[in-house]
């Protein structure tokens, strides 16, 4: 057996956090530097690994297989045929690959913010990674949820023991949310398992025989069958809903965001609402088409709901890092609306969105913690003038924040632009005439949330970065490294600096309250996607398109044959006509299949 | 008839060899001052497990005189015996350490009444699970009972722990007299005492058994799933619950919260297979035909038992959710575990009430019996028992808290046990082992996978999902009925976990105030670490748990449900001297 095989590589990528966890356990003793350092060198150790394995994968995963698929007996042989079934495709890989990448960035963002029980932290750190690698690698049923479900786990203990003030009611909202909506997202899938088991005769958990096994089989959806499919979606929308989240099912995630420590905030904004649309994509659509369809036009208003209430909210913070959290609640809402409009540009769209949400959340997070480290507060009202001090810091804000409002060239504007092309490709074409308004109208509302989100972010960015100086000065992290300090010590460290005339005495100051190497260590990575991703997105929207347009195909289908309308020659058909000359990355690469044959619209 | 031989008695080896060490403790202790009661206690269940021929061999069906032995009568016997020890370990507490350094033994008051007590008790368990005689059920279940209000009594003589013996002790009578009535009823069905031979009666089409069964059946079932529903702390007889194991210590919770609820499912699913048939069936040479008798049978019990369940556990995690107190908070939750059980045992009914249609058309049937209820609930119970006990041996080892008391200051106060929440504020800090244990037997609990509760749900889910698969979802029909079911299980699961983490919480996001003693013995700590290392088996490995629970299931599912699995379909083994008669 060849200990390099994909298959082992993969296992062997999901395993080492683990075993960095117990070596950060058995260093424990040898004091926080070394437990952190070991960290380090794990999440680095797995991201080379995950990069390797994703070289590796490219080739077979752009041809739309599954790659580096390992069938390693769990319960086979017992009465239940759940298998500890691994594997990456065009779905999966992005994800997994963030995932590993920004475990680094959770890691580099503790190094001197946590200073309490290092050992545990950086263990629950290393198995939330473990487990997020997982879930996107499982290939089983129950797997996926097994990892799904244990990531709650320590990012429950993450934000209940390192979290700031408000920690424990967070930690056990999101525990609860989160589990209420998944326990119902079981509940549908061992019904799909359960009717797959019925028509085939085997009793199957393997997700890609599922997928199959429904798509010849397809859940009832009438009344003679009970609406079963019906149901099942809405189990499956119970657990995905809550988990990305989807307005109005979104109230644990500002609690979480801003109790989290950063580490946990990186992990969660970056990775975890991401498993909410993953399931979309993995179950609902392929799986329940009829039902996806049926429920597409809800989803997509809740989705544009979710963009605009996030964004107006959003405009209303004072705390840096709730706005944050808000416009992740705002920018999430472009997948949603993505996936739903059930249109393949726009669906790619919404999976590379995924990926930009990611890097441009799980950045901001990391900068808003670095500002709070440096100055004991995330109210916009105190902070002002940071980038005379810290300009590399300033500049890596705005970076993400660009990338965030989607300016073009960077991440976000592709899979934004490619969203609300979808979305009004299917508003103009792709509907029976009654729809056709209320899909304009949404299609077109959404877009003001590009502006709200340019407003808010670029008026938190004047506050804090420009103008005059407001904040308390900067403290030796050696010092003042503290997870949750408590409001005493807030009070002793803005008094021995002077509250009178700081104003003006740092303004000019050196900019001493720069980027630490292991600051860096934690953004380049992601600023290096963020323009790569803006500059070449085929070389993202390549691999996976495959996987995704046959991920959406049913569920487009089956909207066409709902509410679809045949094609109409009259309309303008600029939107399709070239996206090569829009795109940069596809002007770049013009013979890119992925985005010119993701804008043919399934007949 | 059936006639008892030396064969027997051999086969009931493990019981009787509980019954010779309860005899030896109790003479010991009166006579020869000894004072280790426990530990002969242990030496008793070791020496039981060692019996030769515990195990039958896999699928076989031995039955003799009033006795079956079949996989379900020996996973459950070994199971208690495993229960057994972990529980002998949490009530040994201090008597453990005691033996270690007997130096500092206290007086051994007592100690060796309640090891011998303990020891009948868990023979009487074993002896339920391998009863084909109605005597013989009643014998043994109420071998379960006494010694309990006898152990409920000896442990604790203040007046909480006084009051908690007297209430369990009546409503056990009462209890008791109910499903006595119901034994009655059945023996008017039946016209027999044996297990058997009611079960081929009932399934037989007899017109004067149907005649007779249209009038005395519900008033049986019903009576004798009243009488369970008190074993089990189930929706209707459950409210005793919290007041007697806040007043009982927790050895004696731990024992109240696993034996009695093991009893009763135990009753439950080997009368439930009077009407499937089961193992009885196939000695009965009759499988696979239920008359109209039969198929009532199961209708009245899967009614009853999915209504009781899913009160149970809506019942049980919400009074849960209003506990400070943590041995009330573990006695709600333990109303809730029964309603879970009992959709298990629901599902067990339902599906196997249409004899001869397989949940499942095609080619691959291997699995059915193992999705069923029967063996969906024996994986939980013993995913619940092993965590319960963890969950209790953590809380005697933590025994007591520090005082709030100085040197200086007159008088000392009373020691004060580890009784609420807030006892367990920062363990994590203090006694981060135990808080560490605590949180996953928690967590089990509350299901989170990949603990042994996450498969337990699982199966019973699965369980509840496939009855009448194949029928039409109308409303008001079974099979709508049991995808309610299944999502009020699941729901309920989500509530249960508000709780569990609210102590999890407890221990690990605040900061310790007083901190405990853990000076509740080494017993109790062993015990303790010994479900962990069990959690920690199933949950790497639950196959080994889900197969030996499916053969067992088997015994209780009706034949033609069985498929393929056990792999040799099981037979009738002549025992030294096979004594059937139908």
């Amino acid at each position: 057996m060849n200990p390099f095989s994909p298959a082992n590589h993969l296992l062997l990528v999901i395993l080492t956090p683990l075993v960095g966890a117990l070596a950060a356990w058995l260093l424990g003793s040898r004091g926080v530097s070394a437990v952190r350092q070991s960290a380090a060198v794990t999440t680095l150790i797995t991201l080379a690994g995950a990069v390797l394995l994703i070289l590796r994968a490219l080739p077979e995963v752009t041809a739309g297989h599954a790659f580096a698929v390992s069938e390693g007996p769990w319960l086979v042989d017992g009465p239940f045929d759940i298998r500890f079934s691994l594997g990456l495709d065009g779905l999966s890989i992005w994800l997994f690959g963030l995932s590993a990448l920004l475990s680094v960035t959770a890691v580099m963002v503790s190094w001197e913010a946590i200073k309490e029980k290092p050992v545990g932290f950086y263990i629950l750190l290393l198995v939330l990674e473990s487990a997020m690698l997982g879930v996107f690698a499982a290939r089983d049923v129950i797997l996926f949820y097994v990892f799904f479900e244990f990531t709650l786990v320590p990012l429950f203990f993450l934000i209940g023991i390192w979290g700031h003030d408000d920690r424990r009611r967070a930690a056990v909202k999101f525990f609860i949310y989160t589990l209420a909506g998944s326990v119902l997202a079981f509940l549908g899938l061992l019904t799909i398992v359960l009717w797959n088991a019925s028509h085939t005769g085997t009793l199957s958990f393997d997700i890609a025989t599922l997928t199959t096994g429904l798509a010849a089989h397809p859940l009832p959806m009438d009344a003679q069958g009970g609406w079963l499919q019906w149901w099942v979606f809405l189990a499956l929308f119970a657990g995905f809903a809550v988990k990305v989240p989807i307005v109005p099912f979104h109230t644990w995630l500002p609690l979480a965001h801003v109790e989290a420590p950063t580490g946990g905030s990186v992990d969660l904004a970056g990775v975890l609402l991401k498993i909410g649309i993953y399931g979309f994509l993995r179950f609902s659509l392929p799986m329940l088409p009829e039902a996806t369809a049926a429920a597409a036009p809800w989803i997509l208003g809740l989705g544009v709901v979710g963009i605009l209430y996030g964004a107006l909210v959003a405009l209303a913070q004072t705390d840096l890092k709730r706005l944050i959290a808000y416009s992740s609640v705002s920018h999430m809402g472009y997948c949603v609306m993505g996936i739903a409009a059930l249109e393949p540009v726009a669906v790619e769209g919404a999976t590379l969105q995924l990926i930009n949400h990611g890097l441009s959340a799980a950045g901001l997070f990391a900068l808003v913690g670095m500002i709070y480290e440096r100055y004991h507060t995330r109210s916009i009202a105190n902070l002002g003038g940071i980038a005379a001090r810290a300009p590399w810091l300033a500049f890596m804000f705005l970076l993400f924040t660009f990338s965030s409002i989607g300016l073009p060239g960077l991440n976000g504007f592709v899979g934004e632009f490619m969203v609300l092309l979808g979305s009004f490709q299917r508003a103009w074409g792709g509907v029976a005439a009654e729809w056709r308004t209320p899909y304009l109208t949404m299609a077109v509302a959404s877009v003001a949330g590009v502006v709200l989100g340019a407003w808010y972010m670029l008026w938190a960015v004047e506050r804090v970065f420009f103008g005059a100086s407001r904040q308390p000065p900067a403290h030796d992290h050696a010092d003042h490294g503290h997870a949750a300090p408590s409001a005493a010590e807030h009070g002793a460290d803005g008094g021995h600096g002077g509250h009178g005339g700081h104003g003006h005495s740092h303004a000019a100051a050196e900019p001493t309250d720069d980027l630490r190497w292991y600051e860096w260590v934690a953004l380049a990575p992601l600023a290096l996607f963020v323009l790569w991703i803006g500059l070449f997105p085929a070389t993202f929207l390549g691999p996976s398109a495959v996987a995704v347009r046959t991920a959406m195909a049913p569920g487009a289908a089956a909207f066409a044959a709902r509410m679809g309308a045949p094609h109409d020659a009259s309309l303008p058909q600029t939107a399709q006509a070239d996206a090569a000359t829009i795109l940069p990355g596809a002007a770049i690469v013009p013979s890119d299949p992925p985005l010119t044959a993701g804008l043919e619209r399934i007949p | 008839m059936t006639q008892t031989s030396l064969s027997t008695f051999l086969l009931a080896g493990p019981e009787l060899t509980l019954v010779v060490a309860a005899l030896v403790a109790y003479l010991g202790g009166a006579f020869c001052g000894l004072r280790q009661g426990w530990l002969v206690a242990l030496i008793g269940i070791a020496a039981a497990a060692c019996w030769p021929g515990m195990g039958l061999e896999a699928g076989s069906v031995v039955s003799s005189g009033p006795f079956t032995f079949d996989d379900f009568a020996v996973f459950v016997r070994s199971f208690v015996l495993l229960a057994g020890a972990g529980l002998a370990l949490v009530q040994a507490g201090d008597q453990f350490r005691a033996a270690v350094t007997p130096r500092n033994t206290p007086r051994g008051n007592g100690t060796c009444e309640e090891a011998g007590t303990f020891l009948l008790l868990l023979a009487g368990l074993s002896l339920v699970a391998s009863a084909n005689d109605l005597v013989l059920l009643f014998a043994g279940l109420e071998l379960v009972s006494i010694p309990t209000y006898i152990l409920l009594a000896l442990k604790r003589t203040d007046a909480q722990g006084q009051e908690a013996s007297l209430k369990y002790f009546f409503l056990s009578l009462v209890a008791s007299a109910l499903f006595l009535y119901g034994l009655a009823c059945l023996y008017g069905i039946g016209g027999s005492t044996s297990l058997a031979e009611i079960g081929t009666r009932l399934r037989s089409g007899d017109g004067r058994i149907v005649a007779t069964a249209q009038t005395l059946l519900p008033v049986a079932v019903g009576m004798m799933i009243g009488g369970i529903a008190f074993r089990l702390a189930a929706v209707p007889m459950h409210f005793y619950a919290p007041d007697v194991y806040e007043g009982a210590g927790p050895g004696n919770a731990a024992l109240l919260s696993t034996l009695p609820k093991v009893a009763g499912i135990v009753v439950l699913l080997r009368l439930l297979a009077l009407g499937t048939g089961g193992t009885l069936g196939m000695i009965a040479l009759n499988q696979g035909v239920v008359g109209p008798a039969g198929a009532a049978w199961l209708t009245f019990f899967w009614q009853l038992t999915a209504v009781l369940a899913a009160l149970t556990m809506t019942v049980g995690n919400v009074m849960a959710l209003l506990q400070t107190n943590l041995r009330r908070l573990l006695a709600c939750s333990s109303i809730a575990h029964a309603g879970y059980l009992l959709v298990g045992v629901a599902a067990a009914a339902a599906a196997d009430s249409t004899i001869g249609g397989r949940p499942f058309p095609g080619p691959d049937t291997s699995w059915t019996a193992a999705l069923g209820g029967a063996s969906a609930t024996l994986f939980y119970l013993a995913a619940y028992v092993a965590a319960t006990i963890g969950v209790f041996g953590a809380l005697a080892y933590l025994g007591h808290r520090w005082p709030e008391w100085s040197a200086g200051s007159a008088p000392r106060p009373p020691r004060e046990e580890v009784a609420t929440i807030d006892d367990l504020d920062g363990l994590s800090g203090t006694n981060p082992v135990v808080a560490f244990s605590l949180a996953t037997f928690l967590l089990s609990l509350a299901g989170i996978p990949p603990l042994p509760g996450f498969w337990g749900k699982l199966s019973l889910a699965m369980a509840a999902l496939q009855v009448d698969w194949t029928a039409k979802a109308t409303p008001g029909s079974r099979r709508v009925f049991f995808l309610a079911l299944a999502v009020i299980l699941v729901i309920n699961a989500a509530i249960a976990a508000a709780y569990y983490l609210r102590i999890v919480a407890a221990m690990y996001f605040r900061s310790a105030k007083r901190g405990v003693q853990a000076d509740g013995g080494l017993g109790a700590g062993i015990a303790m670490l010994a479900a962990l290392v069990v959690m920690a088996m199933v949950t790497l490995q639950p196959r080994p748990l889900f197969s030996a629970a499916a053969r067992a299931g088997a015994s209780i599912a009706a034949p033609s449900t069985i498929g393929g699995f056990p792999p040799t379909p099981p037979q009738a083994v002549a025992a030294p001297q096979a004594l059937i008669q139908p």
